[in-house]
């Protein structure tokens, strides 16, 4: 469903990425893994509209996404979980699913979706009226992926949520991703610079070094492979 | 001690005008760090529209705003198409900087404007009202004074009920919290932000209408802006809920400063005090955001 191809990003004069083509298919869980500062984040943002492509294409379904405005891409089922969560952290847990919920097909479905995710995620259902600052930082994670859930996305892409976190913490996140994948058939794309986690969870895995895709392949395989053993943990 | 409290509670009642005049400047400041220095002007304005409004059709002022508050919208959209939205790509800083160096020559086009429309004469609405007290424990307050509070308290309810019940409201504060994730969301923050720098325009009407009640000419824009500068550094920027405690801190201040030196230095205590709280706590006395 998600195609990206040939996508060139500057940042002003700094090219950040250089032709990078990948893909994601309808019920597939893909992780794009690589070092700080590879360019995953940049991937994303080029995904949701927050960065333009100086060359090449972003679509979903067929329909390009580098050519409507950044707001409504959320409407095309593409939503970007970003790092660091950027809750709207003086509004209410409430606001904030609601604030994720706020195109006109996802308003509709509100309460539905809320008890959807009270059940994922049972420990924002006792929080909805308190301010998003004062949750724990895996809550506060949690409650940015349910945010992005709100707006029933067919493809939810999720930037480094691992960071801060227990590990307790992440693998639990991680176990409910898989399991919406599964049970909702949504597509997902992870960045995470934890490498071993991202590749043993993910269907496909891509690498990504210095603004470029050099790698690809099955999740387990990869993981196996020589050139992430080497470079990323540190094996062999 | 009955003076006292006389020039206290005119204090009080002005206070509450000032929390209606910087009502509008605040919001647009927390939504997307515009600092509309113009304000002011657009209140003279109102005023001026309030009383022509007044002497042709024989409209009480306090009726006059849903008429005045709809135009000045609309003058809001055209605004902030013209010269306004371009700022939009800025950083927080350039926007504040640009912003004030647009809207302070706005606010000197609107104050020679009405010269030159009205001529620099004061004038005033004189309605039934006009100059009617109301007596409570041997304190007079006037009519319009009163009229002034109740309007300042139910639109800062109705504000307030808006960015906290309804989407679009939701989505103003959201936008003033962080303009990339709300437009993750799918918010459109461009049109967000010209909806809300409109309203900021509409809520310039409403003080508008109190002061073309009072003498009021075309250099009140000047005396506003600054009550409203006043009042949100001490209601915190971009803060709804302190503003009309801060316009009221402001009254108080004033009028206790008129008891102890005299009317002439009124002025002086509140940039006193402005400039007091901008060396201790320039985040302003209360917190921040909407």
């Amino acid at each position: 469903m998600l195609e990206v191809e040939n996508v060139d990003v500057h940042y002003g004069d700094v090219q950040a990425l250089w032709n990078v083509s990948f893909r994601v298919e309808g019920e597939e869980l893909v992780s794009l893994v690589g070092s700080n500062g590879a360019g995953k984040t940049t991937v994303l943002k080029t995904i949701s509209g927050i960065l333009r492509p100086t060359k090449g294409s972003v679509s979903i379904d067929g329909i390009r996404l580098d050519a409507i405005p950044a707001h409504q891409i959320v409407e095309m089922g593409a939503v970007l979980i970003p790092e660091g969560r950027r809750l709207f952290r003086d509004m209410t847990v409430l606001e904030n699913l609601e604030m994720g919920g706020f195109i006109d097909r996802a308003r509709k479905l509100k309460e539905q979706n809320l008890k959807w995710i009270s059940e994922i995620f049972p420990v924002l259902r006792a929080r909805l009226r308190q301010t998003a600052g004062t949750l724990s930082g895996g809550e506060q994670q949690m409650l940015a992926i349910a945010r992005g859930l709100m707006s029933e996305p067919r493809l939810l892409l999720l930037d480094e949520l691992s960071l801060g976190l227990a590990p307790l913490i992440v693998k639990n996140i991680y176990d409910t991703l898989e399991e919406i994948n599964r049970s909702r058939k949504m597509a997902i794309l992870v960045v995470e610079q934890n490498v071993r986690l991202a590749l043993k969870i993910a269907d496909r895995g891509y690498i990504i070094e210095n603004g470029r895709i050099t790698g690809g392949g099955i999740g387990s395989e990869l993981l196996g492979s020589e050139q992430v053993k080497q470079a990323y943990l540190a094996i062999g | 001690m009955l003076h006292f409290a006389q020039i206290f509670s005119y204090g009080i009642l002005n206070g509450a005008l000032y929390g209606l005049v910087a009502l509008g400047l605040s919001l647009v400041f927390g939504v997307m760090n515009y600092l509309n220095v113009a304000h002011g002007g657009l209140i003279m304005l109102a005023s001026y529209v309030t009383f022509l409004i007044f002497s042709s059709l024989h409209i009480d002022p306090f009726l006059s705003i849903l008429l005045v508050t709809p135009a000045f919208f609309i003058i809001g959209l055209a605004l902030f198409k013209a010269l306004f939205q371009s700022l939009m790509k800025f950083n927080e800083t350039e926007k504040i900087k640009n912003s004030l160096l647009i809207s302070f020559g706005l606010l000197l086009v609107f104050s020679n404007l009405a010269i030159l429309l009205w001529t620099a004469d004061e004038r005033a609405v004189t309605t039934t009202y006009t100059g009617k007290v109301v007596q409570m424990f041997g304190v007079r307050l006037p009519y319009i004074g009163l009229g002034g509070v109740a309007l300042a308290i139910i639109v800062i309810i109705a504000l307030h009920l808006f960015l906290t019940r309804t989407y679009f409201g939701k989505a103003i504060r959201a936008v003033s919290l962080d303009h990339e994730a709300a437009t993750l969301m799918g918010i459109n923050v461009n049109k967000v932000c010209l909806i809300s720098f409109s309203i900021g325009f509409a809520l310039a009407g409403i003080p508008g209408v109190v002061t073309s009640l009072q003498a009021f000419n075309p250099a009140i824009s000047f005396e506003l802006t600054n009550k409203a500068l006043i009042v949100l550094i001490l209601a915190g920027f971009g803060s709804i809920k302190g503003v009309l405690l801060g316009g009221i801190l402001l009254g108080a201040i004033e009028a206790a400063s008129v008891y102890l030196v005299g009317t002439p230095y009124r002025e002086v205590f509140g940039l006193l005090l402005f400039v007091v709280i901008l060396m201790f706590r320039p985040q302003g006395l209360a917190g921040k955001r909407l």
